[in-house]
């Protein structure tokens, strides 16, 4: 029964936005908090109803489609509205209304009093609508729809606060980096119907299952065009620059989109498309390779960043390439496992985050924080255990979940990519450490009153915070390829008989469990080395940093990557219009124009000078023009 | 007294009308050298009637008659007006539409 309603699921959230956005102008904002909050947790009620009905139903069972009118239809490419719910869509959806519930509330007490509540509340609803139709939508034009929308939301959301000239400039930047991802995404949309005159996900795969005499090379570049899509979506490495700026937006929303569920999208995303991935081969080792450089380099800058919500910022540009390592492996289900627990960990570290910024009064810079155990300690607590899932230790979420890709990935690429899992793993625990120590423990330098956190900022919190300690239990077994998270999953990612996915060779188990140690114990020590030289012997750490200015530069700026950017396509193109504005638009285009009007008045006031005035001219121009129309008729009559 | 003499003669007071209305000055002048043009015509309409055997002139003149009897009376009415505005008859000092 409850299969029947999942359109539902959307709907409730849209509701919500026409309630708050049409009617809600006199709300105050206890009533637009009550009904943007209501509007998504019954959503979550209803997405935890299909999730049991999911899980007491055979794995045959559980895929659910429901159509709900005919949108598109030209000849024989029919495009519904239709929404598809399998294991690997409830498990993005229940990420997606869990956080972004939690985040709603959190949202409550963080904007208490902030201009523009309501606006934010209606933003932040229409951006769960949005990530709703993408997740759900059955086929490649619906979900480029929600896919779409979310980024509209996320631009609106980043320049919440548009006063800010910072503000506005990075909604801008989001939204023009993500335009070259989408722009390979449509290509990819386009090159799907060409080829398969189908745009539905469910008859997609069963084309690709079957014997469909398709060339790999066309299933390789539609791969890559919708995985350019991915990387723009999910700040992957060429297009990473959008999210470290896109920190401006208020806390909630870097916690809810651009952390814990829309930069995510890239990865469900491809997950969703696995059959295509599955079939050309060259396009996994290149997902991969491009994971592997956005893990290893974001986690590089993130151990040089100042500012907290930075730190973070390129922490999930890490994760996700994690994630994307883990795609590029055919580990999907560790993909998936990853994503959902670094929503779980990575949304309570912003949350945490946004609680520290309020409680020290809008102080980003974790130079100037300091001590803050001793005054938050809730909030320090749960932030250690956000930063202990982060960084991979045992018994937190993120351990089963980083170790299943990192050895994943050795399975199938060998030991070069394990040493780069491992680098980046270690580089997340330094800078993990860093955070903490920096800001939590040692000597405060933060002068002035510290704000306690109410209500609506600890129980966020703690919920999170119990969620990243027991998710962990969805990841045991450990080592097999049969956790009960993949047991849940696992029928999303079969292609048939053709190809299974994660096909690699088998490791022994001794060797599993000796890397996961090595890799534990070396995490253990960075995330301790970190905390131990950033509290204790700061003094000599900041000296250190601040003897190597360059280096910290570097790291700072994201090896100068923006200033690259900068110059090689954004000073071209300011340059290309400056031009077009001066030269094109003035001279050519205006003076077209203009002469247009200019001729016509200069002959309308020549001929005007034939208008004297005088009646007689004018009874001799009737006369003469008599004269002059007889002569030429009678000239053609005779 | 042939048909040739009333086409001339109609063609010279034609000519005197229109050469009156071009030279003269005075708007009361002008109108009555419009009327001239118009009984012009009519005596053609009237000798063509005559010498084509028809009636079809005929009736244009009855047509015109009434037009320009109608035609006086706007014609005056805007005389009258032109003087009350202008506080003169003579049309060379009156140029408004002058582009």
């Amino acid at each position: 029964m409850l299969f029947k309603a999942i359109y539902l699921l959307p709907l409730l959230p849209a509701i919500g936005v026409l309630i708050n956005g049409l009617l809600g102008k006199r709300f105050g904002e206890k009533t637009v908090a009550f009904v943007a909050c209501t509007s998504v947790g019954l959503s979550l009620i209803l997405a935890i109803g299909i999730l049991h009905q999911m899980l007491i139903a055979s794995p045959a069972e559980r895929v659910i489609t429901s159509s709900l009118y005919r949108w598109i239809s030209d000849g024989s490419l029919q495009i519904n509205v239709g929404f598809l719910i399998d294991p690997l869509a409830i498990a993005m959806i229940m990420v997606i209304l869990f956080v972004g519930f939690i985040i709603h509330f959190y949202s409550i007490g963080y904007m208490e009093g902030e201009p523009g509540y309501r606006r934010f509340f209606v933003h932040l609803n229409l951006f769960i609508f949005f990530m709703l139709i993408l997740v759900m939508g059955d086929n490649l034009i619906l979900t480029f729809v929600g896919w779409e929308g979310v980024g509209l939301c996320s631009y609106l959301l980043i320049g919440h606060w548009y006063e800010k000239k910072s503000a506005s400039d990075a909604g801008r930047k989001a939204f023009v980096v993500n335009r070259v991802g989408d722009f390979g995404f449509m290509l990819g949309i386009f090159l799907v119907i060409v080829t398969f005159n189908t745009v539905n996900f469910v008859e997609l795969k069963t084309i690709l299952a079957g014997n469909h005499g398709i060339p790999t090379v066309t299933l390789a570049i539609i791969s890559l065009l919708l995985f350019t899509g991915a990387v723009g979506k999910s700040a992957q490495f060429p297009l990473h620059v959008w999210l470290p700026d896109a920190m401006e937006g208020p806390t909630p929303v870097s916690a809810l989109i651009h952390a814990a569920t829309m930069v995510n999208a890239g990865v469900y995303f491809m997950c969703r498309i696995f059959p295509f991935l599955q079939q050309s081969q060259f396009v996994l080792p290149i997902i991969a390779l491009v994971g592997m450089i956005t893990a290893v380099y974001a986690a590089c800058c993130a151990v040089g960043q100042k500012d907290i919500k930075k730190v973070l910022a390129y922490s999930t540009i890490s994760q996700i390439g994690y994630m994307f390592m883990a795609v590029g492996c055919g580990i999907y289900v560790a993909g998936m496992f990853h994503l959902v627990a670094h929503g779980i960990f990575k949304g309570l570290l912003f949350l945490g985050s946004g609680a520290v910024i309020h409680a020290v009064k809008g102080e980003q810079d974790i130079v100037n924080m300091g001590g803050l155990i001793k005054t938050i300690p809730v909030t320090a607590i749960t932030f250690l255990i956000g930063l202990l899932a982060l960084a991979g230790i045992f018994p937190m979420v993120g351990f089963f979940s980083k170790d299943a890709i990192i050895m994943g990935g050795y399975e199938t690429y060998g030991i070069v990519y394990w040493l780069f899992g491992f680098g980046g793993a270690i580089l997340t625990a330094l800078y993990c450490g860093k955070l903490f120590g920096m800001a939590f423990l040692g000597e405060s330098n933060f002068t002035g009153h510290v704000h306690k956190p109410n209500f609506f900022f600890k129980a966020p919190l703690v919920i999170l915070a119990v969620c990243a300690v027991f998710l962990g239990i969805l990841g045991i077994p450990m080592f097999t390829k049969n956790t009960y998270f993949a047991q849940f999953m696992g029928s999303s990612f079969n292609l048939g008989a053709g190809g299974h996915a994660a096909a690699g060779h088998g490791i022994p188990l001794s060797l599993e469990i000796a890397f996961t140690l090595i890799l534990s114990v070396f995490a253990i020590a960075a995330i301790v080395l970190a905390l131990f030289m950033y509290s204790k012997h700061r003094k000599t750490m900041v000296d250190f940093e601040s003897r190597h200015k360059g280096l910290m530069m570097f790291l700072l700026k994201g090896f100068w990557i923006d200033k690259l950017y900068d110059t090689i396509w954004v000073r071209p193109l300011k340059w290309i219009s400056f031009y077009s504005d001066s030269v094109c638009d003035h001279r050519i285009v205006d003076g077209a124009v203009n002469g247009t009007g200019k001729i016509a008045m200069e002959v309308g006031k020549t001929l005007s000078r034939m208008q004297t005035g005088y009646v007689r001219y004018y009874a001799v121009s009737i006369v003469f023009g008599v004269f002059v129309l007889v002569g030429i008729t009678m000239m053609f009559l005779f | 007294m042939g048909f040739y003499h009333f086409l001339s003669l109609g063609i010279i007071l034609f000519a005197i009308g229109v050469v009156g209305f071009v030279i003269r000055n005075n708007t009361i002048v002008l109108l009555l050298s419009v009327e001239l043009m118009l009984n012009s015509v009519n005596l053609i309409f009237v000798a063509f009637s005559r010498y084509l055997y028809g009636t079809e002139g005929q009736i244009y003149v009855f047509i015109i008659m009434t037009i320009a009897a109608a035609e006086v009376a706007v014609g005056l009415a805007i005389v009258v007006s032109i003087y009350r505005l202008f506080g003169t008859l003579d049309i060379s000092k009156i140029k408004l539409l002058k582009g």
